[in-house]
């Protein structure tokens, strides 16, 4: 059996709005192997961003608990939640998040520069730019955001999202701001890094999108459920 | 993030949004010049009453003519100081102690042959003893040790008596080098020499004189001219009678202000001052303590340094709030920026080191602003203070320090708050 990336176990968000109890998401449970592509579905408004959250470390579930790579993390304190967050996740967005001011190389390279030290500057500079090789744009280090195409700035953000070599990496509507053929090319890519090992969870409401994984999810009304494989069209 | 990261991502930051952050060092640039203006008046005023100290001790009192603006001019107002006015002092005032007074003049002395021109001083008979006192000069070989007195100056024979100068004497007193100038070896005491066409009997010589500051050595040499008694100097070489300048010498520091009063009566009743319709004295004489010249240069530089520390006070505070508030902005600018570094692993002090390092940076910037601006600006300071103004080297990391501070203090709170940013919040901001 290979590695357990993710383990939920009856994983719950409530949130208080104006007296009331929102229940976001209710008793998840979920498990994640090191090598899977799993597709998160859902309606907006269903919890799919709660559960993405929480399995990011940005959020603490109310109640149940999480193992990330069999570490309990519900009780961390929020800077323990940070650094894990840095060295463990990659996130990818659906606006990319790319800070403006930052060259291409500087944004993928940011989660190095908030390790203590531990990576000095060319360290992180060569780091960068194999993680820009593998998302075939070493020849754009030095590019300001403004200057690439949305392709290209996902593309950077896959790649900040792989320099930490992360456990797994979570994508939320990555090819959500993108042309459809931009967007299966993203899709292809990260198809590409799935093969290779990389475990990955995707938020996406396009079917399409959701084929490219192997296990798929979906939210309903704070509740996850298992889809069928064969449900899916290709 | 390593501070070498830290600083590279606030200097980026800054120089993004340069005229906002030059406008926002304005305070701060006032503040610190203020700050700088205000320390350099203090010290310069501070300075100014040290070297006083040294030249007026705290038992004396300066007693000089009055003089007034008349045409554009300093005049001398009412009637001279007299000599004998400054002895009567002496004699009568029983606080005091006694009074130097003296007057000097280059004069032509001859002993047969023998003509040179000399320094001439006519002076008190203790005159010996302020000369003792005053630390400037020591007899040749003097290791130190005991206080020295009047009569270790003296070499030979005597210095005139106080009888001497109340009848004005026709008595002197050589310096060791003039003894020699004018007698060639020959034992001078009992001698009369000429003093221009006065005759005078050198009663005493004084003994081989060196300067106690060593830069002053080459400079004059004490061991030439003559003392006599200043009666005898004023009345037989003087063709007009001179205003002489006292230091009456009080026996006790702390009646000095009793003694102050009594000599003002004693002058007043003299030169014939009557109190006016309003009930005030037109007083031809001036009286000087060390207290009313600490009092003098400290109350000019109270009020500058007031006015200085209440201007620092209010460009810091307006400058502080200002960097505050662009702090703020910048943090509601970059809310999504710290969510991205939230999400990629900062800390919550990583986030607060970058924003109150960006504070401090503009801050620190117009500190050193100020530090210059400050600097140009210390000889119009130092003119509103009767030239007045010290810049100590330590006030400059001082008032740096200061800039520091108030980047820090109001860099805080912006800083913490964006540090406490919800991650999930901060990367939805739009």
């Amino acid at each position: 059996m290979s590695v357990l990336v993710i383990r939920a176990e009856k994983i719950t968000r409530t949130y208080t709005m104006g007296g009331n109890t929102v229940t976001a998401l209710r008793e998840a449970d979920l498990e994640v192997h090191a090598g899977e592509f799993i597709a998160l579905m859902g309606a907006s408004g269903s919890g799919k961003s709660t559960l993405l959250n929480l399995l990011g470390l940005l959020d603490r579930p109310t109640s149940g608990e999480y193992w990330l790579e069999e570490k309990p993390v519900s009780s961390l304190r929020r800077d323990e939640l940070s650094d894990l967050r840095g060295r463990r996740i990659g996130f990818i967005f659906q606006n990319f998040n790319l800070l403006s001011r930052l060259s291409a190389w500087e944004n993928v390279a940011l989660p190095l520069a908030y390790r203590n030290g531990q990576f000095g500057h060319q360290d992180q500079l060569t780091r960068a730019r194999e993680a820009l090789s593998r998302v075939n744009l070493d020849h754009r280090l030095d590019h300001q955001p403004v200057e690439l195409s949305g392709g290209e700035r996902q593309r950077v953000a896959i790649a900040r999202a792989l320099v930490t070599q992360p456990a797994v990496i979570l994508a939320d509507e990555p090819t959500g701001n993108l042309d459809s053929n931009t967007g299966t090319e993203i899709m292809h890519l990260l198809k590409e890094l799935n093969d290779e090992g990389r475990t990955i969870i995707l938020v996406t409401h396009d079917l399409n999108v959701a084929g490219y994984a192997n296990r798929i999810f979906t939210m309903h009304d704070g509740v996850l459920t298992e889809s069928e494989p064969t449900h899916v069209a290709h | 993030m390593s501070l070498i990261d830290l600083l590279r991502t606030a200097l980026r930051s800054v120089s993004a949004n340069k005229l906002r952050a030059a406008l926002t060092m304005l305070g701060v640039v006032i503040g610190v010049a203020s700050v700088i203006a205000m320390l350099a008046l203090g010290n310069g005023a501070r300075a100014a009453v040290d070297a006083t100290f040294q030249s007026l001790g705290a038992n004396q009192i300066q007693i000089g003519q009055r003089f007034d603006m008349q045409d554009g001019e300093m005049q001398p107002m009412g009637k001279k100081l007299t000599f004998t006015e400054g002895l009567d002092i002496a004699a009568t005032i029983p606080l005091v102690e006694r009074v130097e007074m003296s007057v000097s003049k280059t004069l032509k002395a001859r002993f047969g042959q023998n003509a040179i021109e000399i320094n001439a001083i006519g002076t008190t008979a203790d005159a010996l003893e302020g000369i003792a006192s005053s630390g400037e000069v020591q007899p040749v070989g003097w290791t130190g040790g005991d206080a020295l007195s009047a009569n270790d100056f003296i070499g030979d024979g005597r210095l005139f008596s106080t009888a001497e100068v109340y009848a004005g004497a026709p008595v002197c007193i050589l310096g060791y080098q003039t003894a020699r100038d004018l007698f060639s070896g020959d034992n001078p005491i009992g001698e009369t020499i000429w003093i221009d066409r006065t005759r005078c009997t050198v009663v005493g010589v004084l003994t081989e004189l060196e300067s106690t500051d060593i830069q002053n050595r080459y400079r004059s040499n004490p061991n030439e001219g003559l003392l006599m008694p200043i009666s005898t100097m004023i009345q037989s070489l003087y063709e007009e009678e001179p205003s002489v300048y006292m230091v009456a010498h009080v026996t006790d520091a702390n009646l000095i202000d009793e003694a102050k009063e009594q000599i003002t009566t004693y002058l007043r009743e003299k030169h014939q001052i009557e109190q006016d319709a309003d009930g005030n004295y037109q007083d031809d004489f001036d009286m000087t303590t060390r207290n009313d010249i600490l009092g003098q240069q400290q109350e000019a530089a109270q009020t500058f340094s007031l006015l200085l520390a209440a201007m620092a006070t209010v460009s810091l505070l307006v400058g502080g709030i200002g960097i505050m508030n662009v702090m703020l902005v910048s943090v509601t600018e970059r809310t999504r920026e710290i969510g991205v570094r939230l999400a990629v692993g900062a800390k919550q002090r990583d986030i607060v080191s970058q924003f109150l390092l960006e504070a401090v940076f503009i801050s620190a910037s117009g500190g050193l602003a100020g530090i210059v601006i400050g600097i140009l600006t210390i000889p119009f300071a130092a003119a509103l203070n009767q030239g007045v103004a010290l810049l100590l080297p330590s006030s400059i990391p001082l008032a740096f320090g200061v800039a520091v501070f108030v980047g820090i203090v109001f860099g805080l709170y912006p800083a913490v708050r964006a540090a406490k940013l919800d991650p999930i919040e901060a990367l939805r901001y739009e």
